[in-house]
């Protein structure tokens, strides 16, 4: 018994440690497949006027829109198919549903409409699924409908059958997030013209740390990278010592202390393309930096996303959302960490 | 002036030297767990210390797991006092042990009491955001 006891879920990381220079890295590819991001949370020490360049940048990321009771038949609308899916990609998330108590469902940018749903709307859908591969006793199900294929071309039999079972069999509305690169505004106005909805922008926030002591960033282990980077957001203390009563955490083998550290973190629905630029921004920054200057990116998915790294299925237990942090330098090293909940398919 | 600055960018990285790729995928290897709680008390005025709240888990684990458990080295790294939301960081194989004996409690000093578990997981990174926490109105 005690054994089963000190088991945890699984989890995994994925370690990278590579040159913007070298060939093989993939910096690029990983950040688009996370489709789903939430939250990216910027470090940048010693910055000074760039600090507001930062701002500015978050600022610019894309809106994205909140549409409220969407009808889900709806995003089988021949004139939003033409305008968004077809083109450019989109990127549509539920809002407000539980991953492990609601029905779920995500709108990819290759055009795959997935669903998450329990075992009676499953059942009264009547669509091809599967059961959930996290856990079979969960009775979760997972849909996937590619709607840029040939059946589901409106008219088609694949389509008339989605659409007979949105709006007969199983009506479901929920709310919607939704967003379109590069179309924005204009490659949803189909849909949006038919609905409840708001316009919003990423929440930007800014503050500055004082006198921060970090470790050997280039060489420390992993998990107290991911830790230490998780206090400074956390505003942790690590002022501790091991026989304190409270919290024994404290920051292993202290290297430097930096008098400032800008923190600037944007939360909302972010396309993988503005992190990108967002990355390629602070390598710039970083190229004018002094040679023990770094960066530090963190960007948080969504909990309740269906869809984990690139395709793949979302666990639905515990174990924490996908994230993942790059820490760059100004030679263009970086270290690239990517972590994944219980039953996740493994990062790229 | 982004199509600028990448061309600098790359005239400079002319001269550096790119080093080895290199991918490890760490399974289960997270040496420690991370929760946020929030204790839900029946009389919503009752103030609660951090001290308080470490004792607290602390006989929790106690009353569920007997000394041995009572051991186990739980930091509260985080708390507030207003909501009555803690951080909490365990050894991995004490979650288990920390999870069920927090879901056990019922009663804080002859008082109804809940704890609400609002996030885990073995990366104290993942709990500085919650997208269920995202408000839109």
């Amino acid at each position: 018994m005690s054994a089963d006891l000190s088991r945890t879920q699984r989890n995994l990381l994925v370690c990278e440690r590579s040159s913007f220079l070298d060939e093989k890295n993939r910096v690029s590819s990983q950040v688009e497949r996370l489709r789903f991001n939430y939250k990216v949370s910027v470090l940048l020490p010693e910055c000074g006027s760039a600090s507001s360049h930062l701002e500015s940048i978050l600022n610019s990321f894309s809106s994205f829109y909140l549409i409220k009771q969407l009808p889900l038949y709806e995003l089988l609308d021949k004139d939003f198919l033409q305008s968004a899916v077809y083109q450019g990609s989109v990127y549509g998330l539920s809002f407000r549903t539980r991953i492990d108590e609601d029905n779920c469902v995500a709108l990819m940018p290759n055009g795959h409409l997935v669903f998450s749903l329990d075992k009676d709307a499953f059942e009264t859908l009547g669509l091809e699924g599967r059961p959930s591969r996290s856990n079979r006793t969960s009775s979760r199900y997972e849909v996937t409908v590619d709607l840029r294929d040939g059946t589901m071309a409106p008219g088609g039999r694949g389509y008339l059958r989605l659409l007979q079972g949105l709006t007969s069999r199983l009506k479901l509305q929920m709310d919607f997030l939704i967003s379109h690169h590069p179309g924005g505004r204009a490659s949803l106005q189909p849909l949006l013209s038919r609905c409840d909805w708001s316009e919003h922008k990423p929440e930007v926030c800014q503050h500055a740390l004082s006198h921060l002591v970090h470790p050997t960033l280039r060489s420390c282990e992993p998990h107290d990278l991911l830790e230490w980077i998780g206090a400074v957001h956390g505003a942790v203390s690590r002022e501790n010592s091991s026989s304190d009563f409270l919290s024994t955490l404290t920051c292993l083998e202290p290297e430097a202390t930096i008098s400032r550290v800008t923190s600037v973190s944007a939360c909302g629905l972010l396309l993988p393309q503005d992190l990108q630029h967002l990355v390629e921004e602070l390598r710039c920054h970083l190229q004018q930096a002094q040679t023990n200057s770094w960066a530090s990116v963190t960007v948080h998915g969504f909990t309740d996303s269906p869809v984990s790294w690139g395709d793949g299925e979302r666990d639905v237990l515990t174990g924490g959302h996908d994230l993942y942090n790059l820490l760059m330098f100004p030679d263009h090293t970086y270290r690239l960490h990517l972590a994944a909940g219980a039953q996740n398919t493994c990062p790229p | 002036m982004r199509v600028s600055s990448l061309q600098k960018m790359r005239a400079g990285a002319e001269e550096a030297e790119s080093s080895g790729y290199q991918r490890v995928v760490l399974k289960n290897a997270s040496p420690h767990h991370y929760l946020r709680v929030r204790l839900v008390l029946e009389d919503e005025s009752t103030r609660v210390s951090a001290v308080d709240l470490k004792t607290f888990i602390t006989s929790c684990l106690r009353s569920l797991f007997g000394e041995v458990g009572a051991a186990l080295n739980v930091d509260v790294l985080k708390y507030d006092e207003e909501t009555l939301t803690a951080l909490l960081r365990v050894p991995s194989r004490g979650l288990v042990k920390l999870w069920s004996s927090l879901t056990l409690q019922g009663f804080y000093q002859n008082q109804a009491c809940a704890f609400r578990v609002l996030q885990v997981s073995p990366f104290l990174l993942a709990l500085t955001g919650n997208s269920r926490d995202l408000q839109l109105d």
